[in-house]
């Protein structure tokens, strides 16, 4: 193991934790904030990365596009694209609750997948489309992915400040008035349904724009991308994890399941060749381990939402509804 | 508390970090591939065929100066945030010198275009047949033991019309593999021989029933139906409830529906009019040389990509061999160890190739599933033969050209 290789790692780490923490960011709003409980991530996720792709790949047979654009355009139409695609899901969704909303969004995300598994002028169904442009793609190996993760990064930094002020402004702390009361917020004229709207599409546009950035890393998508475990459980299970309602908390979670996800294999790696392939799976039982910890011993995650007042009288975090 | 559970989180990822020391000394090529994920189930024979290549490496004297070639097994999990971390733990943490695999499509292409196109590092998958893949702007370095689904679907159509095939019904598996090898064959069926599909649907894994796709498939008075599906998957639900139904009188499968589970569960002697196409290997030798090292480790020779796993791996193998070990001239002796010129080595002859590059001489290697003379994509054009079920299993009908 080389310096420089452990370095490239550490990019390419830093990258992937990026777009999670993205991703984790957007669910925060709509779980965290809102108590809204969308289990279809991975069909934002989707919809923001064929977007860009469409938008910024060269002209392409058989689809439609690509119209070749600059992938910074790609990015905020993978935010509108994401957000327009939330809207009516949400008009349609948001009257379901807790677990009945998480059913309706798990099953419209696997929609989203067939539909863009199975509509070749749209998606170039399941070949995926390849040879996005990814910016600063044409440096060195690891300039380029220097370059990516500053992009990535300053992305990921100006949307934690948003969101941030979001939170600590009084839309956010309507946001959660409505979560945790709802009865009690519409009874100050708060509009319920149209809150937790907005708090809905924010969410997904980060989803999309978390897609987008994945796509352009990668410089393909295809609808394996899609699977549900690695776009909408392992999110999940950063924010629980980093704590949900707090944007901080978020961030850390992606680092730490992405960590642990990523270099367990390195450790599995060190057993004896006959168990290689059978040691793989032991990282998908440390994840699923580590949920079961933190919901056991800290269900409020690793950094707890941040509440005024007294702690012990309002107990929070843990009593959402 | 909270420093407590911060503590315990950066703990856990010290940990882990920790184990992660390094072995030295060796020559390591990565073996990523989907273990965990929808191909599990194909991914150890694939793997281990990958490892034989490498055994018989360490058994003929080693690569390089003596050294020990060792295979480094990644999880992709067959999708491409697996595929690309696997890849970049290959290349950065073990410092691979090429990598076989990954083995989904998805999954090689996320891998290649963000790790080892950029890093310069070869890429052999023995499975990724998505034509996706030929489109790569690769700068010489992917390369891949299995034909494009392209050359298999029109190669099917081009046999069946030679056969007398009539109208047909095709079903494929919504997939990059089905949907690849279904436009492949109605492109060539129709447009270029003029055949006629009369339906032409995708339908999705895992249901229980079929029996509303068949119905729809059956409306236009086609005979045959074409399945593009796995046989020890959803093809065998659909072959099973079309039999049992009376939809059609001829099947017709490409390799995926090649699989003994076919016949094992539905009875060769309901399965006359069944006939499916699949690789073989063109010097029957190899395939032979391939078969007995690979029985002889416990494995099963029929398993699917087995061969072409091997393949990768073995050429990988003899690449670094060609180009002294340096990372940077693997992709370029891929393509010399195997371009139709030269001695030809057979599976399992690493000392005599060992030999002979020694020597300067230049080397052709005749793999297990084919030749692999690699053209300008980096893709091998296949050998295909038509088989039928027999009393003994699969038997070979045509060559299919």
């Amino acid at each position: 193991m080389e310096l420089l290789g452990l370095v490239n790692y550490a990019l390419f780490m830093a990258i992937f934790i990026c777009i999670y923490a993205l991703l984790a960011l957007g669910l925060n709003i709509q779980w965290g904030f809102a108590g809204l409980f969308n289990a279809g991530i991975a069909g934002f996720f989707a919809v923001g990365a064929y977007t860009s792709a469409i938008i910024s790949t060269p002209p392409a047979d058989g689809r439609i596009g690509g119209f070749d654009l600059h992938f910074v355009v790609g990015w905020i139409a993978a935010m509108l694209a994401a957000a327009l695609v939330a809207w009516p899901i949400g008009k349609i969704c948001l009257r379901f609750r807790s677990d009945y909303l998480a059913i309706a969004t798990i099953g419209i995300a696997e929609i989203i997948r067939l539909v863009i598994k199975s509509e070749p002028a749209l998606t170039n169904g399941a070949r995926g489309i390849s040879s996005i442009p990814r910016p600063a793609g044409d440096l060195a190996y690891m300039e380029s992915q220097i370059a990516y993760l500053v992009i990535v990064l300053a992305v990921l930094i100006a949307v934690y400040f948003l969101v941030e002020r979001q939170f600590n402004a009084p839309w956010g702390r309507m946001m959660r008035a409505i979560r945790d009361n709802e009865d009690a917020a519409k009874a100050m004229g708060k509009n319920v349904e149209f809150r937790r709207l907005e708090a809905f599409i924010f969410g997904a546009a980060l989803m999309g724009l978390g897609g987008a950035l994945f796509a352009h890393f990668n410089r393909s998508i295809t609808p394996e991308a899609i699977d549900p475990m690695v776009a909408t459980f392992l999110i999940w299970i950063m924010l629980i994890l980093g704590g949900s309602g707090n944007n901080r908390g978020a961030i850390l979670g992606a680092a730490v399941v992405w960590i642990i996800w990523s270099v367990s294999e390195i450790a599995t790696d060190r057993l004896p060749t006959e168990y290689a392939v059978q040691a793989k799976y032991i990282r998908l039982f440390l994840i699923g381990l580590m949920l079961q910890l933190v919901l056991r011993f800290r269900p409020e995650g690793l950094l707890p939402e941040p509440l005024r007042g007294d702690q012990r009288v309002t107990k929070s975090g843990t009593d959402q509804s | 508390m909270k420093t407590k559970f911060l503590a315990l989180a950066a703990g856990m990822m010290a940990a882990t970090a920790l184990a992660s020391v390094p072995a030295q000394a060796d020559v390591k090529i990565g073996l990523i591939g989907g273990v965990s994920g929808p191909i599990a189930a194909m991914a150890p024979a694939m793997i281990d065929a990958a490892q034989l290549a490498v055994q018989q490496v360490n058994e003929q004297g080693g690569i390089g100066d003596g050294e020990t070639l060792v295979g480094v097994v990644g999880d992709s999990a067959c999708n491409p945030q697996g595929g690309t971390d696997a890849a970049t733990k290959a290349v950065n943490i073990e410092g691979v010198v090429g990598i076989v695999g990954p083995h989904c499509s998805g999954a090689v292409l996320a891998a290649a275009g963000s790790v080892t196109i950029p890093a310069g590092i070869a890429l052999i998958t023995p499975s990724g047949t998505s034509p996706e893949i030929s489109g790569l702007e690769d700068k010489g370095t992917v390369f891949r033991t299995v034909p494009s689904d392209d050359y298999q679907g029109r190669a099917l159509a081009r046999t069946m019309k030679d056969m007398g095939y009539g109208k047909v019904a095709v079903a494929y598996l919504n997939n990059d593999y089905g949907t690849g090898l279904a436009n492949a064959f109605k492109a060539e069926y129709v447009d270029e021989l003029g055949g006629d599909i009369t339906q032409f649907a995708a339908h999705e894994e895992g249901k229980a029933s079929y029996r509303s796709n068949l119905a729809e498939l059956a409306k236009g008075g086609a005979d045959t139906l074409v399945i593009f599906d796995y046989g020890d998957g959803t093809g065998l639900t659909i072959l099973r409830q079309a039999l049992e139904n009376g939809f059609f009188d001829k099947f017709v499968g490409g390799d995926g529906m090649k699989s003994d589970a076919v016949i094992n569960e539905l009875g060769a002697e309901n399965l006359s009019t069944f006939v499916a196409s699949s690789p073989v290997g063109e010097a029957s030798k190899s395939l032979d040389m391939f078969n007995e090292a690979f029985k002889g480790i416990g494995g099963d020779p029929d398993a699917i990509f087995a061969n072409t796993s091997y393949d990768a791996a073995f050429l990988l193998a003899l690449a670094v061999e060609k180009a002294g070990g340096k990372k940077e001239d693997v992709a370029a002796a891929v393509v010399e160890v195997s371009n139709g010129e030269g001695e030809a080595i057979l599976p399992g002859e690493w000392k005599k190739a060992k030999e002979l590059i020694a020597a300067g001489t230049a080397i052709d290697y005749k793999g297990a599933a084919g030749d692999h003379n690699f053209d300008a994509k980096g893709d091998v054009p296949g050998t295909y033969a038509l088989f039928e079920v027999g009393s003994n299993g699969f038997e070979t009908i045509t060559e299919m050209k």
